[in-house]
C-alpha cells in the first residue's frame, strides 16, 4: 500500500518537474524547427514547422552571405576579453576589500552598492563622452573599458564575500616564504576561489557577448559590429523571414550555452565545495 | 582537472579572439590609403540599393575624383537615432549622411548640420532640383541638406480581389474605395484598405488628406484651427467609420498577414506604398512579379484631392566634419544628373534631378509613371524641428480615436492644442 | 547595466549568505588609525584597488553625478552648446505627463504581479528538485537555468513570435486552432493588458531559474541532522518543511525577494525589446521611457530627471536593508 502511494506521488513529481523543463525548453525546440523552414517569408504556420526537415540551409546562408562569421567573431573578442579583464580586475578589487584595511574602506563599498542599484541607462551618454575624451570611440578598448570598468562593482561585490571566507592560516606558508601580497592573491585567492570565478566568468561572458546598448553607441564601423547589433539589424530587415532570423540568433546563442554547460559542473560544486576549502 | 578545464577554455577563446583581431583589422585597415581624403558615408540603403551604391556609384565617382575615396557604412534603422546623436555628441559623427527628410530640420535646430547655402556653386545646383524635395532641407533661413532622393505612396490593388468585385480600373475617388472594399470584404476578403500602421503619421496621412484633413497652416506656425478644423475631423470620422465596418485590413493595429503578404495573397484588396514595393519584390528571386497580380494608381480622390505623403531622404553634412569640402564635392556629384540616374534605373528610387526624372530609360520602369504623377499633388510633412515629438502626439490621438478610446473631435482638439504647445516652446 | 543586473542576479552570491553565518569573525577591534598609518594602509591596498576604482568613477559614478546634474539643465548634446539651468522645471513635467504615469505604473505592477510568482515557483521546483528520489538532479537545474543564460534579445525575438498574431501564432495555434479556449486569435501585442501579459511572463520566464538555482543550493545546505531529529520526535512530511525547511531558508528567502524585486523594477529589456512601449506608451516602463526620452526625443534633461527620481526610490526601498549590509558587510 505504501509502496504504491509512494510510487504515485514520486510520478507526480516527475510529470511536474518534466513538464517544467519542457515549458523552459519548448520554445527553444520550436525556434530550431524553424530554421529548417526554406523561403519562410512570412509567419510559419504551426504545421509547417512541425514538419520541418533538418538542414542547415539558413545557417549557411546566414553564416556566409551575411557575414554573421565575422559578427560571431567580433563578439567573441569582445567578449572574451572583457571577461578575463572583469576576472582580473574583479578579483584584485575584491582580494582589497577582503584582506586589507584602509581608510574608507567601507564608505566606498557601500558607494560601490549604492550604485548597483541605480539604473544606468541613462549612463551611456556620459560613459559615451568620456571614451570620446579618450579618442576610443569606434574601437574596441573603448567598449573593453566601459564593460570592464563598469562591471567592476558587481563583480567585487560578489567576490569579496567569497574570499573572506578563505582561511588567514592558509597564507602563512607564502608569508614564511617571504612571498608578499601578491604571491599570496596568485597562489591561494586565485587557485582556491574556481567556483566563484567560474561561476563570474558565466556572467561576464553572457552578459557582454548580449550587450547592445552600449555597442550600438560606441562602435560605428560595420565591419566591426557584434552580434546583438547584427542580429537587430538582421531583424529589421529580414522581419517576417522568421527561419533566417532565428539561425542568425542560435548563432547568437550557442556559445553562451556550450560555456554554461562546460562551467556549470563548477556551479553546482560552488555550493557544497567549501569542506574541501575548509581543509 | 579543473584547471586544465578552465585555462583550455581561456585558450580557447583567447585564441579566437586573436583570429577575430586579424579579421577585423585587416578590414578597417583601408583607411590611410595615401593622401587620399577618406569620407565617410553614412545610409541606410536596402540590399538591392547598396549594391548600385558599393558597384556602381562608388566607381564612377572615385573615378572622377581620384583624390577621395569612399567609405561606407550601411546603418541599421534600429536605433539609428540613437547613433547620429551619439555620433554628434562624440564629434564621431560621419562626414555625410543619407537622412529621413524628416529628421534634418530637428538636427539643423542642433546645430549638428553645416549650411549649405555658401557652399561653392548652391544656387546652379539647387535649380537643377525639383523644389518640394528641396524645401525639406529649409530651416531657419539656410539650406542644410541636398534632396537625393523622393518617393511618395500610390494605390496599389490586387488585381484579381479588385476585378471579382466588378472594378476593372483603379478606384478613382475614395467613395468608389470605399464600395470596392466593402464588396471585397462581404465577398471574404480579409482586409480592403491596408493602413499599414498607426505608429507613424506616413502610414495614413494620404487617407486623412484626401478627405479633405489638414496639419497645421501654410506657414506651419499653426495647427489649431487646422488639425481640428471641421474637415478634419470629418476625415477622421470617415476613417473610424471604415475602421469600423471591418474596411481596413487587421494589419493597422498590428494583425496579420502584412500588407505585403496580403496583398500576395489576395487576402487584401488594397495597400498604399512606395516605390520600393515593386523595386524590392521585382528582385526577390523566390516570388512572383508583382506586376502581375497588382494594379496600381494614385490615391483615390476625395474632398482633399489625390494627396499622398512625400517621403524620401537628403544628403547632410556634419557640422563636424573636417572635410566639408571633399563631402560637398560628393553630395553635389550626388545630385547631378548621372548618379541619379543610375541610382533612379538600378533601384526604381525616384529623382530629385529634373533632368533625371525625365530620362526615358528611367520612365520605362513600369511602375513609375503613376509615382511621377503622385508627386504632383503629394504634400510633406510639417517641416519643424519639433516634428517628431508633434508626430508623437498626433498619433497617440489617432490611435486612441481607432481603437474606440477617444472621440475624434476632442482627440484633434487635443492634438492640436499640444502640438501649438511644442511648437511654441 | 545588463552586467550590473546580471552579476547581481548571480546564485553564486548566495554562498556568502550562508558563510558569512557560519564563520562569524571575531570582530576586530576598531582602533584609532593615524593619519600616518592610513596613509600606510592605502599605499599596501593601492595596487590592488587603483584600477577597478577608477574604473568605477569613470564609467559608474561620474554618469550618476552628470546624470543628477543634467536633470536641473535643458541639456544640448552638442560639444560646447550651452545647456541653460530650468530648476525642477524637468522634474514639474513628469507629474504632467501621461507617459511617466504609465512608466510608474508598470514598473509597480511588474513588480507585484512577477515577484510573487517568481517566488513561489523557484521554491516549489527547488523542493521538487531536492527531493530524495528525483535524479538527474543537475540536469534539472541546467535546464531550468537555460533561460537566464541565453541572450535578451533572442528572447525576445523568441516571444514576439511565439505571441504572434493570427491564428499562425504558436499561443494562439494551441489556445484557438487546438484547444478551442478563445473565440478569436488574440492580437496579443496590440492591446495593453494582453502585452502586459506577455511582459510579465518573459520575465517569469527568463528568470525564474534563478530563484531555483538559489534554493536549491539552499535546500542542499539544511543540514540533515536537522531532519533526522525532527522525524525521530515523529514529524511528518509536511511537518518537516514547515517546521525546519521554512525558517532554514528565512534568511536566503529575504535576499531573493530583495533581488527579485530589484530585477523587476529594472525591467527594461523585456520591455525595449518586445513592444517599445507601445501600443500608445501603455506598457512603458520607467526605463524604456528614459530611453526614448533620451534617444528618441532627444530630451536628456527630462530623461535624467526621471533617472534620478527613479534612482531615489529606490535608494529609499533599499535603505533599510542598506543599513543591514554596512553592518554585516555581506548579504
Amino acid at each position: 500500500m505504501k509502496n504504491r502511494s509512494d510510487l504515485f506521488w514520486k510520478i507526480v513529481v516527475y510529470a511536474i518537474l518534466i513538464f517544467g523543463v519542457l515549458i523552459f525548453i519548448f520554445p527553444f525546440i520550436y525556434m530550431i524547427l524553424t530554421t529548417f523552414l526554406t523561403s519562410a517569408y512570412s509567419l510559419p504556420r504551426p504545421e509547417e514547422v512541425f514538419t520541418a526537415r533538418p538542414n542547415l540551409e539558413n545557417y549557411k546562408e546566414v553564416w556566409m552571405e551575411y557575414e554573421f562569421y565575422r559578427y560571431f567573431l567580433n563578439s567573441l573578442l569582445v567578449a572574451g576579453v572583457a571577461m578575463v579583464g572583469s576576472l582580473l580586475l574583479g578579483s584584485m578589487s575584491a582580494y582589497a576589500f577582503a584582506r586589507f584595511e584602509f581608510p574608507f574602506k567601507e564608505l566606498i563599498f557601500r558607494a560601490y552598492l549604492f550604485t548597483m542599484m541605480i539604473p544606468l541607462v541613462l549612463a551611456i551618454v556620459p560613459q559615451f563622452t568620456v571614451i570620446n575624451n579618450l579618442g576610443l570611440v569606434n574601437t574596441y578598448a573603448g567598449l573593453w573599458l566601459i564593460y570592464i570598468g563598469g562591471g567592476v562593482v558587481g563583480s567585487t561585490f560578489f567576490l569579496r564575500g567569497f574570499f573572506e571566507t578563505i582561511p588567514k592560516d592558509l597564507e602563512e606558508s607564502i608569508l614564511i616564504d617571504g612571498g608578499g601580497k601578491w604571491r599570496i592573491f596568485w597562489n591561494i585567492y586565485l587557485p582556491l576561489s574556481k567556483p566563484a570565478l567560474g561561476t563570474m566568468a558565466i556572467f561576464a561572458f553572457s552578459g557582454t557577448w548580449d550587450e547592445y546598448f552600449v555597442a550600438l553607441t560606441i562602435i560605428k564601423d560595420e565591419a566591426m559590429r557584434t552580434l546583438p547589433i547584427a542580429l537587430m539589424m538582421f531583424q529589421g530587415q529580414h522581419a517576417s523571414n522568421w527561419a533566417l532570423v532565428f539561425a542568425a540568433s542560435l548563432i547568437a546563442i550557442i556559445p553562451v550555452i556550450i560555456i554554461y554547460i562546460i562551467f556549470q559542473k563548477k556551479f553546482v560544486q560552488s555550493g557544497h565545495s567549501e569542506g574541501a576549502v575548509k581543509g | 582537472m579543473k584547471t586544465r578545464k578552465l585555462s583550455f577554455l581561456l585558450a580557447l577563446s583567447m585564441g579566437a579572439s586573436l583570429v577575430a583581431a586579424g579579421c577585423s583589422s585587416s578590414d578597417s585597415g583601408s583607411g590611410n590609403d595615401g593622401d587620399k581624403v577618406v569620407l565617410d558615408y553614412w545610409h541606410t540603403y536596402g540590399e538591392q540599393e547598396e549594391k548600385v551604391l558599393v558597384e556602381e556609384i562608388k566607381p564612377a565617382f572615385e573615378e572622377e575624383h581620384p583624390d577621395i575615396e569612399l567609405k561606407l557604412t550601411r546603418m541599421p534603422q534600429e536605433g539609428l537615432k540613437q547613433q547620429v546623436i551619439a555620433g554628434v555628441a562624440g564629434n564621431a559623427a560621419p562626414d555625410i549622411m543619407r537622412m529621413d527628410i524628416v529628421w534634418v530640420s530637428e538636427f539643423a535646430e542642433m546645430g549638428a548640420l553645416t549650411e549649405m547655402g555658401e557652399m561653392d556653386g548652391f544656387e546652379e545646383v539647387k535649380e537643377t532640383l525639383f523644389e518640394a524635395p528641396m524645401s525639406t532641407n529649409f530651416y531657419d533661413g539656410g539650406y542644410y541638406g541636398l534632396p537625393l532622393n523622393t518617393n511618395t505612396k500610390i494605390a496599389i490593388y490586387n488585381k484579381e480581389v479588385l476585378e471579382s468585385v466588378g472594378y476593372d480600373e483603379a478606384p478613382a475617388t475614395m467613395e468608389e474605395l470605399e464600395d470596392a472594399s466593402r464588396k471585397a470584404v462581404e465577398a471574404g476578403a480579409e482586409g480592403g484598405i491596408s493602413i499599414a500602421g498607426v505608429g507613424q503619421t506616413w502610414d495614413y496621412l494620404p487617407y486623412f488628406w484626401s478627405l479633405g484633413g489638414s496639419l497645421s497652416n501654410e506657414d506651419y506656425t499653426k495647427f489649431d484651427g487646422y488639425l481640428n478644423s471641421e474637415e478634419s475631423v470629418k476625415a477622421l470620422e470617415t476613417i473610424v467609420g471604415w475602421n469600423e465596418e471591418g474596411l481596413i485590413s487587421p494589419i493597422m493595429l498590428g494583425g496579420e498577414p502584412g500588407t505585403w503578404e496580403g496583398i500576395e495573397k489576395g487576402q487584401y484588396m488594397m495597400v498604399d506604398d512606395g516605390p520600393w514595393f515593386f523595386s524590392i519584390l521585382m528582385n526577390e528571386k523566390d516570388k512572383q512579379n508583382p506586376l502581375d497580380y497588382t494594379t496600381w494608381a494614385p490615391i483615390p480622390e476625395g474632398d482633399g484631392g489625390s494627396r499622398s505623403v512625400i517621403g524620401g531622404e537628403n544628403l547632410v553634412i556634419f557640422e563636424n566634419s573636417d572635410k566639408k569640402d571633399a563631402a560637398w564635392e560628393f553630395t553635389k556629384w550626388m545630385t547631378e544628373e548621372e548618379a541619379q540616374k543610375i541610382m533612379g534605373i538600378g533601384t526604381g528610387l525616384i529623382p530629385t534631378n529634373r533632368t533625371a526624372a525625365q530620362d526615358p530609360e528611367f520612365l520605362e520602369l513600369p511602375f513609375i509613371e503613376q509615382y511621377v504623377k503622385q508627386l504632383e499633388t503629394a504634400l510633406p510633412r510639417t517641416p519643424i524641428p519639433q516634428w517628431s515629438e508633434v508626430e508623437g502626439e498626433i498619433t497617440l490621438n489617432f490611435e486612441k480615436v481607432l481603437r474606440g478610446e477617444m472621440d475624434p473631435k476632442e482627440a484633434l482638439d487635443d492634438a492640436a492644442a499640444k502640438a501649438d504647445q511644442i511648437l511654441n516652446q | 547595466m545588463l552586467q550590473h543586473n546580471e552579476q547581481l542576479n548571480d546564485p553564486g552570491v548566495h554562498e556568502k549568505v550562508k558563510k558569512g553565518k557560519r564563520n562569524k569573525k571575531p570582530k576586530e577591534k576598531k582602533e584609532r588609525t593615524s593619519f600616518k598609518k592610513g596613509l600606510q594602509q592605502w599605499r599596501e591596498v593601492f595596487p590592488f584597488l587603483i584600477v577597478g576604482l577608477l574604473g568605477t568613477a569613470c564609467f559608474v559614478i561620474y554618469p550618476l553625478f552628470k546624470g543628477i546634474v543634467m536633470s536641473f539643465q535643458e541639456y544640448s548634446i552638442m560639444p560646447g552648446a550651452d545647456s541653460p539651468w530650468v530648476g525642477i522645471e524637468n522634474y514639474a513635467r513628469a507629474f504632467q505627463d501621461p507617459t511617466f504615469g504609465y512608466a510608474v505604473r508598470n514598473t509597480f505592477l511588474n513588480t507585484v504581479v512577477t515577484v510573487p510568482i517568481n517566488w513561489f515557483l523557484g521554491i516549489f521546483f527547488a523542493v521538487l528538485i531536492n527531493m530524495q528520489f528525483i535524479k538527474y538532479k543537475i540536469t534539472f537545474r541546467t535546464l531550468y537555468y537555460l533561460p537566464i543564460i541565453t541572450s535578451w534579445i533572442v528572447v525576445a525575438f523568441l516571444f514576439r513570435y511565439l505571441f504572434a498574431a493570427g491564428d499562425g501564432g504558436f499561443i494562439n495555434y494551441i489556445l484557438y486552432t487546438q484547444l478551442g479556449l478563445i473565440d478569436e486569435p488574440i492580437s496579443w501585442l496590440q492591446n495593453q493588458w494582453t502585452a502586459m501579459f506577455v511582459i510579465w511572463t518573459f520575465h517569469i520566464w527568463k528568470t525564474v531559474g534563478w530563484t531555483v538555482v538559489i534554493y536549491l543550493a539552499a535546500l542542499q545546505g539544511v543540514p540533515k541532522s536537522l531532519y533526522e531529529a525532527a522525524r525521530i520526535d515523529g514529524a511528518n512530511a509536511l511537518n518537516l518543511f514547515r517546521h525546519v525547511t521554512i525558517p532554514m531558508l528565512a534568511p536566503i528567502t529575504i535576499f531573493v525577494v530583495i533581488n527579485l524585486v530589484m530585477g523587476a523594477f529594472n525591467i527594461f529589456p523585456q520591455v525595449y525589446f518586445i513592444t517599445g512601449g507601445g501600443p500608445m506608451h501603455q506598457t512603458e516602463v520607467l526605463q524604456s521611457m528614459i530611453f526614448n526620452e533620451a534617444f528618441t526625443n532627444m530630451n536628456f534633461g527630462y530623461s535624467s530627471a526621471v533617472g534620478v527620481m527613479m534612482g531615489l526610490t529606490i535608494f529609499i526601498l533599499t535603505w533599510t536593508q542598506q543599513k543591514k549590509i554596512g553592518k554585516q558587510k555581506f548579504y
